[in-house]
């Protein structure tokens, strides 16, 4: 009835929830569907994903794109353990991600960011160091460097609630990065950046890369996805369309977005 | 044309209205069938806050604070309303001859527990019945002084200076445990100026004069106006404060038996004892002043009454 | 433990840099002074109603700080957002809710710490007598009370919407359950059944905070209440606050969040 291991960390995860044949992959899905049901009566249920079937290997930056509404936040918050799926598994570096432990070497940005207002930027990431239990000197010695890497030394002990969206969007990303992460999620990162912070955002995903680091991200941005991305994932409807490299997917087609708009069914409407 | 702020036209209409008001309250009257404001109610020419504020609604503070003074009398060890109806559930059933669950008597109202949290709960409330004027709680005069309940009886005083009884409490203990007098006094005298009429006030006054002051010829004459004002009473109010006339003359009886003025000993105890509940023992002490008037008596004073 | 001290740390810091605890510590204080500079029939000493009346606004202020500061911990997290970065991390829910109500727990015995040295040296310095003990006791049973009205209040917002529906409820729920609690066996006598029995069921259901509230005794100098009846009443507290977290942990595990 309770799951104990919904409430303690365990220190060393459970062998059994380690699949053999995962043991490249670091973030994978397996049949996922998760199904929404509403409470009022007679309203047919919600299904965001039908069946997926996902794999990310160490070391690649990994676009996944879809139209609004395709089911990628839902992958997302699946990934995130924010919701349980109704059929299906997901996992991280091989454990469930139902498991708290497998998110202790991820680094999440949401699309969205809002910290904590009445903190500094040194707080916020000092509090989220101590979650991960990262040591004194380890947590002195990132927060500068972090700091500098998205450029607020200059604000660092300001609350954040006097920080404006793009420096938001920076302390987002400090968070993300503040345990070294070996996997980085990212939510639409550079949603609402001015084209001078997308640029800084594109230069810390390959500096990820170089570093050999995984990088999963959805965007709308598709020129940054062709720039950027090793593979891509197109989901349409809760459904996989179609995944594999930037040129592969892209075949004939000029750009990334035609090979997309085609992807995911979009007909131009002719003029009468 | 230019816009004019917001906050002008809010001050505007505040001043507006304040004007307004301070035209009309005054002559506010007349549709109250009052000839001008100060014979309207008078609460608004009133120097009492509490009368401006809350208007005849003070009342009902009064007693609240009244009951206040009892309590911290009792240092806090005090029926609630729920222990006292039951107390009088107890006592109505002890009447009727049934037995009760918690114990009747008037000075433990909360009985025996009446179950593990009752028991558990009481250990951390005032458990004992003691009085502020012996030491209250602690047993300590030094720190227990039974000045504590003054304040509500200056308050309950402020919210209702018709309640009688405030002055004459806070008179008694501020005579007599709290050794000032002349603060009684003052108290006494407050409690006048507001209830002119009231005979009850003039005896807590009399016993100051006799029992603090030591001032006999004072004592007696303001009994005498206590007992004058009694008279002047219609019939109700007489029957209704028929235990003041007698305290009055019972006390006029004892000052006069002191003073060595049997004969008038004797007038003020016989027309106690048309009102005492209790004639039996004031006839004793008639008696008794009887046959020390009847002994032959060694004293030249004595005799030359 | 270190991630749910983390939790607390953060809720610690919210307290301090909020006006809430200002606004009612300034108000407590200006009333009490204001008491305090009156002078009933030129009787410097008079003190207990200072004293009954300084208690009193401890007793409410804390009430509504702990109340408000933790009413919106989780639905603030939800709604501003904030959730979805910590709960990314290898946070568990149980432990969020074991952070939130220790932070929220704390915070409320420092300001009750605050309030108290006011009340010490206000009073101490008429009456020339501090029964130190005697307040320590008092202010530990208000804490750990405290630590239940926590608890009570985060499982109340798990389960309404709004804070500001989570602080009136619980609000109106605490002054009534303090108010007649410890008089419903005494209520349920004069009524018929089956009323009877369903108020001395609520009489040995509802928490009974009169276990906690030493004012009376403080007021009256009664001196110390005997420190098992203290042990009982705390292990009293701590089963309904483990109760109250317990019914938060499984409402708020199975909320989906959706970013």
């Amino acid at each position: 009835m309770i799951d104990s291991s919904e409430f303690f960390l365990y220190e060393n995860p459970d062998e059994s929830t380690v699949s053999p044949t995962a043991m490249t992959a670091i973030l994978q899905t397996q049949k996922l569907r998760v199904e929404f049901r509403t409470r009022e009566l007679r309203q047919p249920v919600k299904i965001a994903l039908q069946g997926l079937d996902l794999q990310v290997n160490a070391g690649e930056v990994f676009g996944f794109l879809g139209p609004n509404g395709a089911g990628k936040t839902t992958t997302m918050n699946v990934l995130l353990g924010f919701v349980p799926p109704t059929s299906g598994s997901a996992s991280l570096f091989g454990i469930d991600v139902r498991q708290p432990i497998a998110r202790q070497r991820i680094g999440y940005l949401p699309e969205l960011t809002y910290y904590y207002k009445f903190l500094t930027a040194e707080e916020l990431l000092r509090f989220y160091a101590k979650i991960f239990s990262l040591s004194r000197a380890e947590t002195d010695k990132r927060i500068p460097e972090l700091l500098k890497l998205v450029e607020l030394e200059h604000a660092a002990k300001r609350p954040i609630k006097s920080y404006s969206k793009g420096m938001q969007q920076r302390v987002g990303l400090a968070q993300a990065l503040i345990n070294n992460p070996d996997l980085l999620i990212l939510d639409e990162p550079t949603s609402g950046l001015d084209p001078l912070g997308r640029m800084k955002v594109r230069e810390i995903i390959q500096r990820l890369k170089n570093e050999g680091k995984t990088v999963f991200f959805s965007s709308h941005e598709l020129g940054e996805v062709e720039t950027v991305c090793d593979r891509v994932a197109i989901i349409h409807q809760g459904e996989l369309k179609t995944v594999g490299r930037v040129g592969t997917i892209m075949g004939n087609y000029p750009t990334l977005e035609k090979a997309f708009l085609n992807i995911v069914g979009y007909q131009p409407q002719t003029a009468p | 044309m230019k816009k004019v702020s917001p906050g002008y036209w809010l001050a505007l209409l505040l001043a507006a209205c304040f004007t307004l008001a301070t035209l009309f309250v005054p002559r506010a009257g007349w549709w109250n069938n009052a000839p001008d404001a100060a014979h309207w109610n008078g609460r608004s020419a009133s120097d009492n806050a509490f009368r401006m504020l809350l208007g005849d609604g003070r009342k009902l503070f009064a007693n609240e604070f009244f009951t206040m003074a009892d309590v911290y009398f009792h240092s806090g060890y005090y029926p609630s309303m729920f222990d006292a109806h039951e107390s009088e559930l107890d006592v109505a059933a002890g009447a009727q001859g049934k037995a009760g669950d918690s114990d009747s008597t008037s000075d433990d109202f909360l009985g025996p527990p009446k179950n593990w949290i009752d028991a558990l709960g009481r250990n951390f409330k005032p458990n004992k019945h003691t009085h502020l004027d012996a030491g209250g709680a602690s047993g300590n005069l030094k720190t227990s002084s039974v000045e504590e309940i003054l304040p509500w009886l200056k308050l309950s005083a402020e919210m209702d200076p018709q309640k009688i009884e405030t002055y004459t409490v806070g008179a008694y203990f501020l005579r007599t445990s709290l050794h000032q007098p002349n603060q009684a006094e003052e108290f006494l005298r407050e409690g006048l100026r507001n209830n002119p009429r009231n005979c009850e006030i003039l005896f807590a006054l009399g016993r100051l004069y006799y029992d603090n002051y030591h001032d006999s010829n004072r004592a007696r004459n303001v009994w005498l106006l206590a007992l004058k004002k009694w008279n002047a009473l219609d019939a109700k109010s007489k029957a209704d404060e028929k235990l003041v006339s007698e305290e009055i003359t019972v006390n006029l009886g004892n000052l006069e038996r002191a003073a060595g003025n049997d004969a008038q000993a004797i007038h003020w105890l016989e027309a106690a004892q048309k009102v005492s509940p209790a004639p039996a023992a004031l006839q004793k002490q008639i008696d008794e002043i009887k046959a020390k008037m009847a002994e032959p008596s060694s004293s030249p004073t004595n005799s030359a009454r | 433990m270190k991630t749910i001290f983390a939790i607390a740390g953060v809720v610690i810091k919210e307290l301090y840099r909020r006006k809430d605890f200002y606004v009612l510590f300034a108000l407590t204080a200006l009333i009490t002074l204001a008491a305090a500079a009156v002078h009933f029939f030129h009787e410097p000493n008079i003190i207990r109603y200072v004293k009954d009346l300084c208690l009193l606004l401890i007793w409410i202020a804390a009430w509504i700080i702990t109340i408000a500061t933790t009413a919106r911990q989780i639905p603030m997290e939800r709604e501003s957002r904030t959730i979805f970065p910590l709960l990314a991390k290898p946070v568990t829910r149980g432990q969020v809710v074991l952070g939130k109500f220790f932070g929220c727990w704390l915070a409320s015995g420092l300001a009750l710490v605050i309030f108290y040295l006011f009340f010490i040296v206000v009073t101490g310095s008429r009456e020339h007598y501090w029964p130190l003990l005697e307040y320590f006791q008092a202010i530990l049973l208000q804490w750990i009370m405290l630590g239940m009205l926590t608890a009570m209040t985060l499982l109340g917002s798990i389960i309404f919407a709004a804070p500001s529906s989570t602080v009136t409820i619980v609000l109106i729920a605490i002054f009534s359950i303090w108010f007649l609690s410890p008089h419903l066996n005494v209520v349920a006598l004069h009524n018929p059944e089956p009323m009877r029995d369903i108020l001395y069921a609520a009489y040995f259901i509802l928490p009974h905070l009169e276990f906690f509230d030493l004012r009376e005794r403080l007021v009256g100098d009664w001196g110390l209440v005997p420190w098992s009846a203290c042990g009982l009443a705390a292990l009293y507290a701590a089963a309904y606050t483990g109760l109250f977290l317990l019914l938060t942990w499984l409402g708020f595990r199975r909320q989906n969040l959706s970013t």
